[in-house]
């Protein structure tokens, strides 16, 4: 995980969003052990109530667990509920302005389709550039 | 008899008010005490797996502004003292008339402001939250409790309202360095 943080959200907000696109990129695995809280503060030089804060919102949103004397889990299903919820954004926040620009520009299926297959593939998780992807879990 | 019951009453309320500033005082100058440099244990409250033993955190006390307010820090140890770089909120700790203030300046971007209940001995002195300025979306300190063991040993309990207003409580287990 990159060290350096930006200003737009709270760091543990950062931390949760790394783990998320880790899991999304299949870096992390379901059932993979996440670090402790005093190694991520330890390495990353964050205040360990941070960290807590970002690892209590990945158990608020079912995407970790935590499992009696062994530590902090990625739960089975967690890649499926973060696209589910990334497809979910896509349709209704982005879709929307993406459908708008197709209209205006009376762009066709095939045009859209011989664009999409020209398009460099993007690195970043595929879950917003790839809405129509499956699980792969 | 009336202007008896009166000046019974004025005095009975100049008493309280007396008595009201003096605990504030009496508690802002217990924790002006704490100024220093601390180290010790983070736990979890309920335990969790998620902070495992030997969790730590440094804290930072001083007293600024002649005497007036106490800076808090908060940080992970032996990261360098820069707060535009590293993950250091502070908190601001002052007495407004008869009350005792609290105000954290958190990372995401609130302010939330606490007032310090009536403390028999000063000793252990609880914030409740008071109002928040700044936005909520990411959720926001809540309440803290400081409590003396003695000159060298203190402990902080932090509850931070999660987004959807589940709280979320840890304790420091702090010990002077410094």
């Amino acid at each position: 995980m990159d060290r350096e943080w930006n200003d737009n959200q709270p760091i543990y907000r950062q931390l949760r969003d790394r783990v998320v696109a880790m899991i999304l990129d299949g870096v992390l695995k379901e059932g993979d052990p996440l670090p402790s809280v005093r190694v991520v503060a330890a390495e990353y030089r964050v205040n360990p109530l941070t960290v807590l804060k970002g690892y209590q919102q990945l158990v608020d949103e079912q995407l970790v667990e935590s499992r009696r004397g062994r530590g902090m889990f990625i739960n089975e299903g967690a890649r499926s509920l973060l696209l589910q919820g990334e497809r979910q954004k896509f349709l209704t926040e982005e879709w929307p302005r993406v459908h708008a620009t197709i209209a205006r520009l009376g762009l066709k299926a095939e045009e859209l389709l011989d664009g999409g297959s020209k398009a460099k593939p993007a690195s970043s998780t595929p879950s917003t550039n790839n809405p129509g992807e499956e699980p792969k879990s | 008899m009336k202007p008896r019951i009166a000046i019974t009453l004025l005095l009975v309320l100049m008493a309280a008010t007396a008595f009201a500033q003096s605990d504030a005082q009496k508690s802002f100058d217990n924790l002006k005490a704490l100024a220093g440099e601390w180290e010790g244990a983070v736990t979890a409250d309920p335990p969790t797996d998620m902070v495992p033993a030997g969790t730590r955190a440094h804290v930072t006390m001083r007293v600024t502004s002649r005497g007036n307010a106490l800076v808090h820090e908060m940080q992970a140890p032996g990261t360098p003292l820069d707060p535009t770089k590293y993950d250091h909120p502070v908190t601001m700790i002052y007495t407004d008339g008869d009350h005792l203030n609290l105000v954290h300046y958190c990372d995401a971007g609130n302010r939330p402001h606490m007032l310090a209940r009536k403390s028999a001995d000063g000793k252990t002195v609880e914030f409740d939250f008071a109002d928040l300025s700044g936005g909520n979306d990411y959720g926001h300190m809540y309440h803290a409790v400081f409590t003396t063991i003695d000159a060298n040993h203190h402990t902080e309990d932090w509850t931070y309202m999660m987004p959807g207003d589940k709280p979320m409580h840890a304790r420091m287990d702090l010990r002077r360095v410094n």
